[in-house]
């Protein structure tokens, strides 16, 4: 059973909206690039997945539609908008700060 | 945007839901088809997937909940927990709902009768361009006279102003065909009548111009004669003997008058027209557009100035009256009285609620306390309280609307003559709108004091004290002075009523039983012989026939010349009330001739044409000079004044009556109508059922009722009226009675330290007594001036309603404050006492 991973607050929103600059994806999709590219370190449960994507949806930064998959079977896809764009930027700033904060405070001796 | 898209999920979440359910399929099945992939069989693949995915309605659930507004589940939060508080303390939410519910069914129920009767008479639409053209005749003291075919003929030649005017008189009809012969009432009206309304028919049609003997059925006339039968349009009836013609039947919504059963074709014949001046008609006009009602009135004026300008004194006029206001008519003013005594009750209410939770609001410091230093923010606080209060309020109002809801099937059974429209009165959606705003609306007034207070409170402490007891002594004060007002306003109107029932009506009403009939045709010596059996009848003291009864809407107004007597050119013609009655007429009543004879049963039809006048004719027309003898034409041309007889009230012992004329039954048999007056010991409804039967078994009987309560109903209004506020005011009074006992006890319970000390310190618990009694008297004292104030500058607004009482009666004005003053006394009294019978050894345990 894939356990998924602990995040930090806030960061699926930006893993989700990053995996969608490579292009539009479907929900399975997201999943399996995020999967793949951390090289398994991080799996999406569908349960933190879903409400993620609604919560993209409400905030307008991403949108979504119906299409028609390489083996035929309708699925929702989801693209990146504007506004998400500017969400992911703001999202990895503050995670950088995040991360170099939480660095300091582990170097330190 | 995003909270037009929350908006839609909350409206209709079901395209989301179809969305999300599909995509977790889809999504399902590609982590299947990588199993596969993988190697694994199909099974295994599919129920792995499925494990491995977990539960979609908890998925579901978590991503529904990003849509969805958070205040919504802060708000059901908090109302639960209001709605627990309310259960844990059912003594204060009983009280205050039941206070709360009283005020909101009083009011929603005297809105509805408001809303029939006064701001959509009858339920009919658009009748604000309606008009009801009536006749004054100031020197004959007829207001508000039904019109004759010459304000008919007039109004209908005035086509610059009136784009329709239609005329109808009221009649009844014994319509045969069933088993038994049926009364139906209804009215004869023209072709008009319908279009003045605007109304289209249900099916058929409505009256075409110079129609005769075609019938208008009202829908539920048709619904419960015809079962909904269709087919009965082109059917024929027989009202009367005669042969009508069904053309028509009227829309569900279409109630006019109120008790209308059919309506039938009106036609004057054109030697009507010419001498009519029978005043029998309602004339109904509809204003032109762009005609305002001032310049339609202006128009009926000039009329009547053209008519009057050769004798300027004649005191005659034609008024045009709103359709409403008619509909209303003396309603008008008892029901916006009873609207205000029920928004005072309902504001009382709310004052006492008030003073109950400011009360409340020391035992709740500590909640608040924690509350705020575990992070709850004012505001959230004061929604808490606010929610609570609301809460509260819509508990009352669920049980007003309810309270509302008997009330008005309480008014549908009201017998008041005249208000048929009372039975059209019903509990719509608007007015349970308007019970649920007032229950809100109350919720807010009583919940702010104290949840202000509160969040005071929580600041400083003796301080908000002194304050909270100051806001509600300020509540005290507002009750008392409500209770005040109302109590003073019942004094008058009970004065009032009392004053009615002093008025003589000039004839003895004990021991009378009356009844109406419809005489059966083809039966000409009926009367004769009914009022030869009801005569010889053991029991029977004495007995009469008349048409019609006193207290049954009043004689036939008709108009009437003098022999060798010319009007003056432009006086209006002469108008008094009819009545038809038997020789037996003046003993059974009582009434004492002052001058001649009484009619005799030799005055039968074939013998000279008689009648008998009342001193009110008489001193009008006759002033100089002895009536006997005198001839007098009304009905059926000249009869000899044979007696003078003294003045009777005839339709309300409020009213000054108009000059009668009295015909011999027998004489003048035009109406298919007459009534029974018995003089018995013992209840007579059976005898005169039976002496009608055994007369002629084919008569229907109806309307029969004890002369006294014919009387009493012709106050029906003023009854009522005096009533219900009197009922209101009790319950003002007590609620202020429990203000100031519930303020007076709990000062008294704080200080009981300090009483201790001062009691040990040598103080005389009749100090401790009078002291508590003057403080709360305070309180009251001020509210009993305001009232007075009150009562005393509004006092000009109730005269409408008083009947030979002065708008400043004396005895109401004092023995009502004395009044208040002794329930405030009462509820002072006891706490007052607790506090003088404080032991200071108790205290000092305590302390």
């Amino acid at each position: 059973m894939p356990k998924s991973a602990e995040f930090l607050p806030g960061t699926l929103d930006m893993l989700i909206l990053k995996t969608l600059t490579l292009g539009p994806n479907h929900g399975y999709g997201i999943a399996q690039h995020i999967r793949r590219t951390s090289q398994d370190a991080l799996k999406i449960g569908e349960g933190s997945l879903y409400p993620a994507l609604q919560r993209l949806l409400i905030n307008e930064w991403a949108i979504a539609d119906w299409r028609s998959s390489d083996t035929g079977r309708r699925v929702r896809m989801y693209r990146i908008t504007a506004s998400g764009k500017k969400q992911l930027k703001q999202e990895v700033e503050s995670f950088d700060g995040l991360l170099a904060g939480i660095a300091r405070v582990m170097d330190a001796v | 945007m995003r909270i037009w898209n929350r908006l839609r999920s909350l409206v209709d979440r079901r395209p989301f839901e179809h969305d999300l359910s599909e995509e977790m399929t889809a999504h399902r099945e590609m982590i299947e088809r990588e199993f596969i992939e993988q190697g694994m069989s199909p099974e295994n693949a599919k129920f792995a997937a499925s494990r491995g995915f977990g539960n979609t309605t908890t998925f579901m659930e978590s991503s529904r909940e990003q849509w969805q507004f958070a205040w919504l589940d802060t708000l059901t939060r908090d109302i639960r927990f209001a709605l627990r508080r309310l259960v844990q303390q059912p003594a204060l939410t009983i009280t205050a709902a039941l206070t709360i519910a009283l005020g909101i069914g009083a009011n929603t129920a005297i809105v509805s009768v408001l809303k029939t009767v006064l701001l959509n008479p009858l339920g009919l639409k658009d009748t604000d361009r309606i008009n009801v053209a009536t006749v004054r005749l100031e020197k004959l003291n007829m207001r508000k006279a039904s019109t004759s075919e010459v304000e008919f003929r007039e109004l209908q030649s005035m086509s610059d102003v009136f784009s329709t005017v239609a005329a109808s008189e009221g009649k009844s009809w014994t319509m045969d065909g069933g088993s038994e012969p049926v009364r139906v009432v209804g009215r004869a009206a023209t072709a008009d009548f319908f279009r003045v309304f605007d109304e289209k028919p249900f099916a058929g049609r409505f009256f075409a111009a110079d129609e005769r003997s075609t019938v208008v059925l009202s829908h539920k006339f048709w619904r419960s004669q015809f079962g909904g039968d269709l087919t009965a349009v082109g059917r024929s009836i027989i009202l009367d003997g005669q042969l009508h013609k069904i053309i028509g039947i009227a829309g569900p919504g279409f109630q006019f008058p109120a008790d209308s059963q059919i309506w039938t074709s009106l036609f004057f014949p054109p030697e009507r027209l010419q001498r009519g001046r029978n005043m029998t008609l309602n004339l109904l006009v509809r204003l032109k557009d762009g005609v305002s009602p001032a310049f339609a009135a202006e128009r009926v004026n000039r009329y009547v100035a053209a008519m009057k300008s050769e004798n300027p004194n004649s005191g005659y006029f034609v008024d045009l009256t709103p359709f409403a206001e008619f509909i209303a008519g003396d309603l008008r003013r008892p029901l916006l009285l009873l609207w205000a005594a029920a928004l005072v009750v309902l504001l009382t209410g709310c004052a006492n609620i008030a003073t109950l939770l400011l009360s409340r609001t020391a035992g709740r410091k500590r909640e608040m306390a924690i509350r705020i230093s575990l992070g709850a923010t004012r505001v959230q606080i004061l929604r808490q309280l606010l929610i609570e209060s609301l809460c509260l309020g819509l508990v009352g109002g669920v049980g007003g609307i309810l309270l509302a809801s008997a009330a008005v099937s309480v008014v549908h059974q009201l017998a008041i003559p005249g208000k048929a429209a009372l039975s059209l009165v019903a509990l719509d959606r608007d007015l349970i709108l308007y019970g649920v705003a007032l229950a809100l609306g109350s919720g807010l007034v009583f919940g702010l004091a104290p949840a202000i207070q509160l969040l005071r409170h929580s600041q400083t402490t003796a301080m908000a004290r002194g304050r909270r007891h100051r806001l509600q002594d300020v509540f005290v004060a507002a009750e008392v002075a409500a209770a005040l007002v109302l109590l003073i306003t019942t004094g008058l109107l009970l004065r009032s009523l009392w004053a009615v029932g002093q008025v003589d009506p000039g004839f003895d009403a004990k021991s009378l039983t009356t009844a109406y009939l419809i005489k059966p045709r083809n039966d000409p010596s009926f009367i004769q012989r009914l009022d030869s059996r009801l005569r010889a009848t053991a029991g029977v003291q004495s007995a009469a026939l008349a048409y019609p009864v006193p207290f049954s809407g009043g004689g036939l107004t008709s108009s009437f010349t003098i022999q060798n007597r010319q009007r003056q050119a432009g006086e209006p013609e002469w108008h008094g009330e009819a009545y038809f009655v038997s020789p037996g007429y003046f003993q059974t009543m009582r009434i004492g001739l002052l001058r001649g004879r009484t009619f005799t049963n030799a005055d039968s039809g074939a013998a000279p044409l008689v009648c008998v006048i009342d001193t009110k004719l008489a001193e009008r027309f006759f002033p100089d000079q002895n009536p006997l003898g005198q001839r007098i034409a009304m009905y059926r041309g000249w009869a000899q004044i044979i007696g003078v007889a003294p003045t009777v009230r005839g339709a309300s012992l409020e009213q000054d009556s108009r000059p009668v004329i009295y015909y011999a039954i027998e004489q003048v048999p035009l109406f298919p109508q007459a009534a029974i007056i018995l003089r018995t010991q013992s209840p007579a409804t059976a005898l005169i059922r039976e002496a009608v039967r055994d007369t002629n078994g084919a008569t229907p009987i109806f309307d029969m009722r004890s002369m006294e309560d014919r009387i009493r109903e012709s106050q029906g209004i003023r009854r009522l009226l005096a009533g219900l506020v009197s009922v209101f005011a009790a319950i003002c009074l007590i609620l202020a009675g429990i203000g100031l006992n519930g303020v007076v006890s709990q000062i008294v319970g704080e200080r009981v330290p300090e009483i201790g000390v001062r009691m040990a310190l040598g103080a005389a618990p009749r100090q401790i007594l009078i002291q508590f009694l003057t403080q709360g008297l305070l309180a009251g004292g001020v509210g009993i001036a305001i009232g007075l104030a009150i009562s005393f500058y509004a006092r000009k607004s109730l005269a409408g309603l008083l009947f030979n009482v002065e708008t400043f009666d004396a005895i109401a004005f004092w023995l009502a404050p004395a009044a208040v003053t002794l329930i405030l006394i009462v509820s002072v009294w006891f706490p007052a006492r607790r506090a003088s019978r404080v032991q200071p050894s108790s205290v000092l345990r305590y302390e």
